[in-house]
């Protein structure tokens, strides 16, 4: 008969998916649309003090999957937002906003001088501007990369946190 | 098995249930608690995590918990799935509802602010002429705020306040920082007040039912919990005009049970005991019920500002501090273009938010790295106005996991609420420029009704069952051996947080449900 003993067994690391493996080639984003986040991100959230920044952190990849699984209003932020900001690009400097300069670039993102409000401006491109301020610096500053390299994570909390499972 | 009949039936165990069964058990009465979510551990039910082990880098499951502002990727657990237990509202006017099922309930989560209300409020009808006074007095509620105060240990700074009354406070010596004190003696001069936060300490980790309520009832044996357990419909005896017990649906398994009691008691937090009460079409012959939903608008960080004297870490920590403005407007009549007031938090030596810097890239991280810890903020906490207008209602056409009728919300705010939040938004920003700090961000917009999680009223108390639900005794008019004792018997909220005032109640009406008992009244 089988009694009732408390089970000893070793808890094994485990890796996440991002560890082991290439997130695949952008599913939601256009190509176009997709060069045009990578580079806003190195942009917005750049490499600094040691520690990765956007490109490093594939932050563009993530909000990729992200962005794809959101509610449409949010997805139509960033395509609306990438597809103008290409567009003011090609029609200023002829050329795609991935191709840009840095110093070039920079100009086209004068809706982030402004200050912030409650509501998102109507703007389609000052909207989506204000969304990929925060969205990039987030995922790029929660990412495996920034953190292991010594960055305290963008939360409040910091890096970690207390993880709440299913309730029975 | 033949199900006896206990004294008290309580539907809830969050703060009012709790304080229900603390106080009812001790008289002597055997009391049932139903809790519609589960008994959690809490060393189980929670892990340490690195932000970047959750499947979403920390950022949350898009769509998840859409109306849950204070939910994140850590905590969405906790929160009720809106997708198992939906609402339904005007798109164009929204309200967050952000409730808990477990043992408990939100009393495991509150942010434990403390504080009373006062004649302002109990008899705000008396000093501005809108809606109606409490059938209630501060003079009534007074004993039982000292009692409620020292189960929860709140610790607090007596400052002999008329509209924010002192109590019995685990004295809080601690000195205001030297921020807070230069901000406190600006605002002075506008007749402003700043004291320390009033907290409940608590014991251990948890200020909350399930640790300072339920234990105690749970040792006089008079108390049965049954957790998992959905009320779908109070029981009514048309013939005898009393209730008898309550239907639920056991969560886990969907089977139908019917527990039966002498008197009932809902505690099951505001808009469900709402919910419950007009799915059993009882306890409404006034034609209230639903009606004056209201709570306070919350403006968090409505103005954030830079401090010159702590920037670049010039301070250290002794750059931190909070503190409470309690309202000062309004207090002797009309003397601003709305009624009533607002209350406001401040916190120094904080980081300001990213979004409120203008800058990007290179030069934002600078600015950040620059001001860290040298940021001061505020969050507006107004009161909102109880109006007829603002109500839920059941929507027939919507029923939840157990097939229960779920809320229709039709709330919004006024210009009354609108004024105040610009009044207070130019009165602390006024304040910050004449200290010399540099004001970063100056927002008057409120999250949607309903995201301070104080929601209050539509089931309220007054002394006439024509446009009331309750007498001051928390008791139906209608249905005498039927009470209500959470937020949703408020008749007005304050600008304060509301809940040592929704455990005094519950306690309040406990004691005189038990002596109502032995008198063989009820």
């Amino acid at each position: 008969m089988q009694t009732s003993q408390t089970m000893e067994i070793q808890k094994l690391d485990m890796a996440v998916g991002e560890d082991a493996a290439e997130a695949a080639a952008p599913r939601f984003f256009s190509a176009a649309q997709f060069a045009t986040l990578q580079k806003l991100g190195g942009i917005l959230t750049p490499a600094r003090n040691g520690l990765p920044g956007a490109l490093e952190a594939q932050a563009a990849e993530f909000l990729d999957f992200l962005i794809g699984q959101s509610p449409a209003d949010r997805k139509q932020v960033y395509t609306k937002g990438l597809d103008a900001l290409q567009a003011a690009s090609v029609k200023k400097f002829g050329k795609g906003f991935a191709q840009l300069e840095q110093a070039q670039a920079a100009t086209l993102l004068s809706p982030l001088r402004q200050a912030w409000t409650y509501e998102p401006p109507a703007d389609p491109l000052a909207r989506f501007l204000w969304a990929a301020k925060t969205d990039v610096r987030n995922a790029t500053m929660q990412s495996k990369p920034y953190i292991t390299a010594g960055g305290g994570g963008a939360r409040r909390q910091g890096a970690t946190g207390l993880y709440w499972h299913e309730l029975d | 098995m033949a199900s006896k009949t206990y004294d008290v039936l309580i539907i809830g165990s969050g703060a009012s249930g709790g304080m229900a069964a603390h106080t009812l058990t001790k008289k002597g009465a055997e009391c049932l608690l139903l809790e519609a979510g589960p008994q959690v551990d809490f060393n189980r039910a929670r892990s340490l995590k690195n932000v970047y082990d959750l499947p979403y880098r920390g950022m949350g499951k898009p769509g998840r918990l859409s109306h849950v502002f204070q939910a994140d990727e850590f905590n969405a657990n906790q929160w009720v799935d809106e997708a198992q237990v939906p609402y339904t509202h005007d798109p164009a006017n929204p309200y967050n509802w952000v409730r808990v099922r477990m043992l408990g309930g939100k009393s495991n989560f509150w942010a434990r602010m403390s504080f009373r209300l006062s004649d302002y409020e109990f008899k705000a009808k008396d000093v501005d002429g809108f809606g109606e006074n409490w059938p209630v007095s501060y003079a009534e509620m007074a004993p039982y705020y000292d009692v409620v105060e020292g189960i929860f240990r709140v610790m607090g700074r007596k400052e002999g306040l008329k509209q924010l009354p002192d109590g019995n406070f685990v004295e809080d010596r601690s000195p205001d920082g030297p921020l807070i004190t230069r901000f406190g003696q600006a605002s002075k001069k506008l007749g402003m007040t700043v004291t320390k936060i009033r907290r409940a300490l608590g014991q251990g980790p948890l200020a909350s039912s399930l640790n300072l309520l339920l234990p105690g009832a749970m040792e006089t044996g008079k108390l049965t919990i049954v957790p998992n357990a959905v009320a779908r419909e109070i029981s009514y005896d048309k013939s005898g005009g009393r209730v008898t017990g309550v239907h639920f649906v056991d969560k886990r398994t969907g089977r139908e049970m019917h527990a039966k009691a002498r008197v009932v008691v809902v505690a099951a937090s505001c808009l469900e005991s709402t919910r419950l009460l007009l799915n059993s079409n009882i306890a409404n012959s006034s034609g209230v019920l639903g009606r004056y939903l209201h709570d306070q608008f919350y403006i968090v960080r409505g103005v954030a500002a830079l401090i010159p004297e702590a920037k670049g870490g010039k301070m250290g920590r002794g750059a931190a501090g909070s503190g409470y403005v309690p309202r000062a407007q309004n207090l002797n009549g009309k003397d601003k273009k709305y009624i009533r007031g607002y209350c406001f938090d401040l916190n120094t030596g904080n980081t300001p938010d990213t979004r409120f810097f203008p800058y990007f890239g290179e030069e934002l991280e600078q600015k950040i790295d620059e001001w860290r810890g040298a940021g001061f903020s505020s969050t507006i906490m107004g009161e909102v106005l109880p109006r007829y207008e603002n109500h839920v209602r059941i929507d027939k056409t919507v029923k939840d996991a157990w097939g229960i009728p779920v809320l229709n919300f039709q709330c919004k705010y006024t210009d009354n609420e609108f004024e105040m939040a610009k009044d207070a938004v130019e009165t602390i920003s006024g304040v910050c420029q004449e200290l010399g700090w540099e004001v970063l961000n100056r927002n008057t917009k409120m999250f949607p009704p309903g995201y301070s999680i104080h929601e209050l009223g539509t089931c309220r108390m007054g002394d006439n069952p024509k446009t009331s639900v309750l007498n001051k005794w928390n008791q139906s008019h209608d249905i005498k051996n039927l009470f209500v004792v959470d937020g949703s018997s408020f008749v007005t909220g304050g600008g304060q947080n509301p809940t040592m005032t929704i455990l005094a109640l519950s306690m309040r009406a406990s004691e005189y449900m038990a002596e109502q008992m032995n008198k063989k009244e009820l």
